[in-house]
């Protein structure tokens, strides 16, 4: 198995389930770690390039799977969760469904459920792992660009003419041309379309102030 | 009619006449002994007239106080020559039939008053009785929801307790068996991993049947408390709990506790769930019953020495005898919505307690729910024996 093979994680208080679902993903060829309480699955360092899935039970002695399910959005840890439960009332259900839970199975769960649930939760890792990495390569070219070539650019998404903004910033037209090529190459956009896509990208992920305010008019 | 007659014009006016007659007899007989006459007769005959009669006869009388007056007893006799002396007279024969008038509806208008306030008070009143009615409906209400709750949750805490328990092995069961297929349906068949598993499918169905065991160990003597209990005093606390509930059904409960009853040994809150448990069964055995009045009868005495006995007798629909003893099976129930629950655990209770629980059908309708438990003393002569017989090894 290589490092970038999926790894399902359970956690899950119950010795035999977690044996049990050991045993079937371990038929359907996926790679399996298995934990007692949420504290041990923290604890225990994850690879960075496998797509992985939660399986979680929702009561645990130490601390709930919703609990837990709050916690790990909250370290900004983005791991799809499949919830089983032996009880299974309806409010917790949909709580955790609520909180982007991908599946929630009660006990005793059909291995097909299981194995559907988990994969479902996959997919869904993978394509957030591909944004990740397409928003970091987003962040990486920003930070290429200098000071001034930030402020054109930011005049430039507001829709300003080369003439407004060499006005506006004091400079002639050519020189901004010259910042606006040099923006374009470095952020790899073909189009201003593609730059302001880029742009809202960046802006969505990233907190309040972090990119240059547009200077006041 | 009497009262007809005496509220229609005719009757006003006739007995207003009878009057002036009245007055004009007495004022003739007065005058005959005393010379002088004085006119008492007549003011009291106007004044009495607009009282009773009102106005209208009033003035009639007024009049005709004044014709007779004048007629009868001023100068020149028996004409009705108009003289000086007639006026003073219809004056004040007016001024004390006003006087009436007035005097009449002052006190008409204050008894109007006065039964205003009173219907006032009364709707007050009446409103206050509703909302204390309302008051004690909800109380009543939420006293019986309580009692069916603490039922319920120790039942509902025990069922979900058990499900979860059971459920943990069962889910290990159905997972292997997937996991199971799945080798064996790979290609080519892992038989060895399938085997494993079905190793660890038998294990799981025995793990499942201990968390049964545990759970019914929760009945034994020695998960339980032991505490000296005035089995009248548990069941008088019982009833007033399950009061509303009795009242919601229109079920009377009634008590015929011995005086004399020995304390007895157990657990408090287990004992009371199981009366409790009795009462609610005794109550829903009556819920078609419209014959007779509903009646729930709860005995308690001294059995043999040894032991107390209580009876919960019902006038309900009464068990078929093929059930009397299936009745405390677990998840025997005749009722749409029952868990059938209740009387396997009370069976259960009362068992670890020593004692034993059993249903006979009255000669009459419905059924009695009876359980024994061992007297206090009966317990420490128990004890003292097996310490007795300990020692002797």
């Amino acid at each position: 198995m290589v490092d970038s093979d999926p790894i399902v994680f359970v956690v899950d208080d119950d010795a035999s389930v977690r044996g049990a679902v050991k045993k079937l993903l371990a038929a359907k060829g996926l790679r399996v770690e298995t934990f007692a309480t949420a504290r041990e699955f923290l604890g225990h360092s994850r690879p960075a390039d496998a797509p992985s899935c939660l399986v979680l039970d929702v009561r645990m002695p130490e601390l709930s799977g919703i609990d837990f399910q709050r916690n790990l959005t909250a370290a900004d840890v983005h791991i799809p969760i499949v919830f089983i439960t032996g009880h299974g009332d309806i409010p917790m259900t949909v709580r955790a469904m609520k909180a982007g839970a991908v599946q929630f199975l009660t006990k005793p769960f059909r291995g097909q459920d299981l194995l559907d649930a988990i994969n479902e939760g996959l997919v869904r890792d993978r394509s957030a792992r591909r944004e990740r990495a397409e928003l970091a390569e987003i962040r990486t070219r920003y930070d290429t660009l200098t000071g001034r070539e930030r402020e054109v650019l930011n005049l430039v998404l507001s829709g300003m003419l080369n003439k407004q903004i060499a006005a506006d910033l004091g400079a002639s037209e050519s020189t901004i041309k010259t910042h606006r090529g040099h923006i374009m190459q470095k952020m790899q956009a073909d189009s201003l379309a593609e730059l302001v896509k880029m742009s809202e990208r960046l802006k969505s992920s990233l907190p309040e102030g972090t990119l240059p305010a547009t200077r006041a008019k | 009619m009497p009262g007809k007659w005496l509220h229609s014009a005719f009757g006003r006016y006739g007995l207003a006449t009878s009057l002036v007659l009245g007055a004009f007899l007495g004022t003739y007989l007065q005058r005959a002994i005393f010379a002088t006459p004085t006119y008492f007769f007549f003011y009291a005959a106007v004044t009495v007239t607009t009282w009773f009669f009102g106005r209208g006869p009033g003035w009639y009388s007024i009049i005709l106080c004044t014709l007779v007056v004048d007629f009868f007893f001023i100068p020149p006799l028996h004409t009705f020559v108009k003289s000086k002396e007639d006026i003073p007279f219809f004056l004040f024969f007016a001024a004390s039939s006003l006087a009436a008038t007035w005097f009449s509806s002052w006190r008409q208008a204050a008894e109007a008053v006065l039964q205003s306030n009173v219907e006032e008070r009364t709707a007050d009143l009446q409103r206050e009785m509703a909302e204390r009615r309302r008051a004690e409906e909800a109380y009543y209400t939420a006293q019986s929801e309580l009692a069916r709750v603490a039922q319920m949750s120790t039942m509902g805490a025990l069922a979900a307790s058990i499900a979860h328990e059971v459920n943990q092995p069962l889910a290990a069961i159905v997972t292997y068996a997937d996991a199971c297929n799945l080798w064996l349906s790979s290609d080519p068949a892992n038989i060895e991993e399938a085997r494993a598993v079905a190793e660890r499918i038998a294990q799981e169905g025995t793990r499942a049947s201990e968390v049964v065991s545990r759970i019914r160990a929760m009945f034994t003597k020695e998960a339980q408390e032991r505490v000296r209990l005035d089995v009248n005093e548990l069941i008088v606390e019982v009833c007033s709990f399950m009061q509303a509930e009795a009242f919601r059904n229109h079920v009377t409960v009634r008590t015929e506790l011995a005086g004399d009853l020995p304390p007895a040994i157990g657990d408090r809150v287990q004992i009371q769930q199981v009366v409790v448990n009795l009462i609610l069964n005794a109550i829903e055995a009556m819920n078609a019953v419209t014959t007779h009045p509903r009646e729930v009868v709860i005995q308690s005495r001294q059995q043999s020495g040894d032991e107390v006995l209580v009876a919960v007798r019902d006038a309900g629909v009464g068990i078929e005898p093929q059930d009397t003893k299936r009745i405390f099976d677990p998840f025997f129930t005749t009722k749409p919505r029952g868990m059938g629950m209740g009387l396997s655990i009370s069976y259960s209770v009362i068992e670890s307690h020593g004692g034993s629980l059993w249903a006979t059908n009255n000669r009459g309708p419905g059924t009695t729910l009876q359980f024994t438990l061992p007297t206090e003393a009966e317990v420490t002569r128990l004890q003292e024996r097996e310490r007795a017989g300990k020692a002797s090894w």
